[in-house]
């Protein structure tokens, strides 16, 4: 039978209970609270951190780029250390570690840390190891990762380095403080917190280690770039800028160019290199400061891929291509892109204001008689520039005078590509808002008329104040030839942006690859640096540009290239500043490359012609 | 029996009352943590939002309990008994996590939970203990229920468990027709089998260890506790700007969370809270008065016997007045498989209040 009176009993019993432990919780929190207050402010529980070992970073084919090895650090625990075993110590440590100087040992024993470093332990036999761990109870070995970059320069840019954090980075990435390391730039900039794993911790109270908790390690990355494409890539790219040393005689040496292949699909980045380069491994040992600031001079630390401004030059032509099929505009008195026009070598034209002016084009005896495709083809400006005229007097001072600008801006130029890396570049397409705003801004850099036809003029044909990415370039070819404007990105898993829509037909984009073969075949501007291929350069495709620079800077050679056109995988844009004549320059490091990514026979790459 | 219908509540006629007090205790164990996270980011590694998806997974878990029928129940213990303690046999064949074999890790089936089978056997065991007294002359057969289960769960080996289950069960003995006689002697055997156990080196070195360093000096983690605890004050450091720097507790999500709780609530917090439970055991007494039938009475008890000396054990150990055992307070500290249970037991107690028709 169920006795009530014994359960009774029981809760009884508990009730009793509780009023002892409600006593002793009141005691606590009333008569010793003044006590304890005191008590945790002596208290000094000191927290050491542990650092997390980083994610390893690996390529399209699974190799290793980053790699993260734990190594035993030997550290003292100086709350141990005492008058008494202090001279105790320093022999063991003299004795045992003869690469320490007596300077670095002193620094050892006069330090205020709770524990202090003394070695890298990776080197030094398991024996010793062990008779200092057992005989010597302030000696603590601890497991630290080291990062190393197994390709060493080859992937500077895009992977980035490491570095001791500064104020800002403590705030911005909580894990800073603990792994005393975050990423400066790179991939390892831009997933920080994916990498970094969450550091472990050691608890003391006073000598003794209270508590501790493990490192939890970081996530793994895979990049879409393949080792031996970013080889030949860079390869490639320091071939063309010797080459163009070779070919020039300048005032400057030539030593900045970037280069990046893009999956047409995806949107992945296939290869991306940056020159003048640097060796990330240099800042996990630490970089002296003559070398930093050498390699800082040449402007080593900036990925020109992302953020190298540039203006396009003629690859910029792509986006007039474009309008002028979408909007039916073109030079005056023609109405489809079959009519030709007949380039003389040079356009005259008068504005309203009754000024009267003359462009020359590139080729002083002129491309003849030429529709759109022999104006991509020959990169024939007067055409372009008749555009930009009839564009003008449209729409002149007009809510549509910024059609061409708006046409850019839907293939990402001036804006973000949102690619995963860090500090990328937007450059400009300039328009009437910009140059008034300059005016007040930066006055002496825009004339006191404001936005005039001659600078729609140049924006056309990619010269003047626009500047552009290689990236926003690659990028805008890609949304051209798929109709979707999406982030190009390193890390396969990446969650995609898609930045814009646009409205491309199958019919636009076979005339656009159509002509962009003719670019790298008999009579096109890229011919001469295709020609070694034969009949494989028969389905390539790209654009040339050369773009024109301020003051005694030579040109910048650009070209875009892509790699088949009945069936198009990659973009590849190179750009080589002041590397003269984009046929000349750019466009045979892109061949190389395309020779890679086709599996033929790689030849070395050979100045082409020079023209624009 | 009653045949109830089955409405979107829970079978109709469910005892809010019960399922108010369940969100009410989660609610204030959200808050507590809420003091221990950076920030609400709502991932699966903060905490708080990993405890804000336990409670709502205790929620259903509640409702589902409370479409089981007692009669049902009743009939499924003795099944569920000895699925219960060949799940507890199978743990002898798990690799150890950390020194002991505690847990199931689902791992390779593709979750990633270890799930801790000694939570959910507490309740098929008090539930078998139920069964047995109500029936007469089963008792023997109950004892050595209990023994072997009380067994499987020591050599885990889980101290702490086992101590909670031979308390809970010996008061559920006691509130039976058992005689005092007995009752002392089985207490006497107890006791004399723990040194028999000393005596023999079944105790692991790790028990002893706790055991003995209680006594020898003070515990790093109780001390502590008790620390934290007293800088709540009266008003708790909460709702006011504490100039006292928080103190270092160990594990004080989980097994410690009550002195997290103090800290942050103060007496008047904690009063607070230790008053909800008074209630909820007044509550369910009524009940217990009330029902006619035996097994119910048992059944009622013995959870709320499971409940209370789980909270007591966590008090006593966090008040460092028993050595560390590792019992988590119910419904307030971190942790998916203790809310899982007591979801369990709130269940079966609203069932009963179901069937005895008492509504809200």
């Amino acid at each position: 039978m169920f006795n009530q009176l014994r359960l009774k009993f029981t809760f009884v019993a508990f009730f009793i209970l509780l009023v002892f432990v409600l006593i002793d919780i009141f005691q606590l929190q009333t008569r010793e609270f003044e006590s304890t207050s005191q008590i945790i402010d002596r208290q000094n529980l000191d927290k050491f951190y542990i650092a997390a070992p980083r994610g390893e970073i690996f390529d399209a084919k699974g190799e290793k780029i980053a790699e993260t090895k734990l190594e035993p650090h030997l550290f003292i625990n100086m709350r141990k250390i005492t008058n008494q075993n202090s001279s105790n110590y320093r022999q063991v440590i003299q004795y045992n570690f003869p690469t320490l100087s007596i300077k670095e040992i002193n620094e050892i024993f006069e330090s205020k840390d709770i524990l202090h470093f003394v070695i890298n332990l990776s080197s030094v036999e398991y024996e010793v190891r062990n008779n200092l761990l057992t005989n010597f109870d302030a000696f603590l070995i601890i497991d630290l990762p080291i990062r190393s970059y197994i390709k060493n320069e080859l992937f500077a840019h895009a992977v980035g380095y490491l570095g001791i954090p500064n104020q800002e980075e403590f705030d911005q990435f909580k894990n800073a403080i603990g792994n005393n390391q975050v990423g400066k730039n790179g991939l390892e900039r831009y997933y920080e917190e994916y990498l970094s794993g969450i550091p472990g911790e050691l608890i003391f109270s006073g000598s003794d280690i209270v508590d501790s908790k493990q490192p939890i390690p970081g996530k793994d990355l895979y990049l879409a770039i393949d080792s031996s494409t970013q080889l030949v890539t860079k390869e490639s790219l320091q071939q063309g800028i010797d080459l163009a040393n070779k070919s020039f005689e300048l005032q400057n040496e030539i030593k900045r160019g970037a280069s990046v292949v893009l999956d047409i699909e995806t949107g992945n980045i296939v290869s991306m290199v940056s020159l003048p380069d640097f060796d990330p491994n240099k800042f996990v040992s630490g970089i002296s400061d003559f070398e930093f600031k050498q390699l800082d001079r040449d402007q080593a630390f900036n990925n020109f891929a992302i953020q190298g401004l540039y203006p396009p030059g003629s690859v910029f032509k792509v986006v007039a291509y474009w309008l002028a099929l979408s909007e039916n505009i073109f030079p005056e008195g023609l109405n489809n892109k079959d009519a030709k026009y007949d380039c003389e070598g040079s356009l005259s034209f008068g504005f309203d204001d009754g000024s009267q002016q003359v462009y020359n084009d590139w080729k002083i005896e002129g491309h003849g008689k030429v529709d759109l495709t022999d104006a991509i083809k020959q990169s024939c400006n007067v055409y372009f520039w008749d555009i930009a005229l009839n564009i003008w007097r449209n729409f002149g001072n007009s809510y549509g005078e910024s059609i061409l600008q708006e046409y850019s801006k839907e293939l990402g130029f001036s804006e973000k590509t949102n690619v995963d890396l860090p500090f990328e570049k937007v450059g400009i397409i300039p328009d009437r808002d910009l140059f008034e705003e300059w005016k007040v801004s930066r006055p002496g850099l825009v004339r006191e008329e404001g936005w005039l036809g001659g600078d729609l003029m140049n924006l056309i044909i990619g010269q003047g104040a626009i500047t552009t990415t290689p990236i926003q370039v690659a990028n805008a070819y890609r949304t051209l030839l798929t109709g979707v404007n999406l982030s190009p990105t390193l890390n396969i898993n990446a969650q995609k942006i898609t930045n814009k829509k646009i409205n491309v037909s199958d019919e636009f984009i076979l005339f656009l690859l159509k002509d962009l073969n003719t670019v790298t075949n008999k009579g096109g501007t890229a011919h001469a640096s295709f020609s070694i291929l034969g009949n494989k350069a028969n389905d390539i495709g790209g654009k040339t540009g050369t773009a024109q620079n301020a003051g005694d800077k030579n040109n910048t050679s650009w070209f875009v290239g892509v790699d088949s056109v009945s069936n198009p995988k990659y973009i590849i844009a190179t750009v080589v500043d002041e590397g003269g004549s984009g046929s000349a320059v750019a466009a045979p490091i892109s061949r190389r490359i395309i020779q890679h990514l086709l599996e033929y026979e790689l030849t070395p790459v050979e100045f082409g012609e020079i023209t624009e | 029996m009653i045949n109830r219908k089955i409405t979107l509540l829970g079978p109709e006629g469910t005892n809010l009352y019960i399922l108010l007090q369940f969100m009410l205790f989660s609610v204030i164990s959200w808050f507590t943590l809420f003091s221990s996270v950076e920030s609400i980011e709502f991932e699966a590694s903060n905490i708080l939002t990993r405890q804000i998806i336990f409670s709502l997974i205790g929620i259903i878990v509640f409702f589902l309990t409370t479409y089981l029928s007692i009669e049902n129940l009743f009939n499924l213990i003795n099944s569920l008994f000895l699925l219960s303690i060949s799940v507890l046999f199978g743990l002898l064949f798990t690799t150890p996590i950390l020194g002991v074999r505690r847990w199931y890790d689902l791992e390779p089936v593709g979750l990633p939970i270890f799930i801790q089978p000694s939570e959910f056997s507490k309740i098929v065991l008090v539930l078998f203990v139920a069964k047995m007294l109500s029936q007469k002359s089963y008792k023997l057969l109950a004892i050595s229920g209990v023994l072997v289960n009380l067994f499987l769960i020591f050599i885990q080996p889980d101290f702490g468990t086992t101590m909670l289950l031979l308390i809970v069960t010996s008061l559920m003995f006691f509130i039976s027709d058992i005689k005092m006689r007995s009752a002392v002697l089985g207490l006497l055997i107890l006791f004399l089998s723990f040194f028999i156990l000393l005596e023999f080196n079944l105790l692991g070195d790790y028990q002893i260890s706790r055991i003995t360093d209680f006594f020898i000096g003070d515990d790093f983690s109780q001390n502590q506790s008790r620390l934290s605890i007293s800088s709540g004050g009266l008003f708790g450091t909460y709702f006011t700007d504490s100039q006292i720097t928080e103190v270092f507790v160990p594990v004080q999500t989980t097994d410690f969370i009550f002195s997290l709780y103090s800290r942050n609530f103060g007496f008047f917090g904690g009063l607070l809270l230790i008053t909800l439970w008074i209630v909820f055991f007044f509550r369910v007494n009524r009940i217990i008065k009330l029902t006619q039938i035996e097994f119910e009475k048992y059944l009622l008890s013995g959870l709320l016997i499971l409940l209370g000396v789980q909270i007591f054990i966590n008090l006593f150990t966090i008040l460092g007045f028993i050595p560390l055992t590792g019992i988590p307070f119910p419904l307030l500290s971190l942790g998916g498989s203790s809310i899982f249970s007591t979801a369990i037991i709130f269940g079966l107690i609203n069932r009963v209040f179901i069937e005895n028709n008492i509504v809200v």
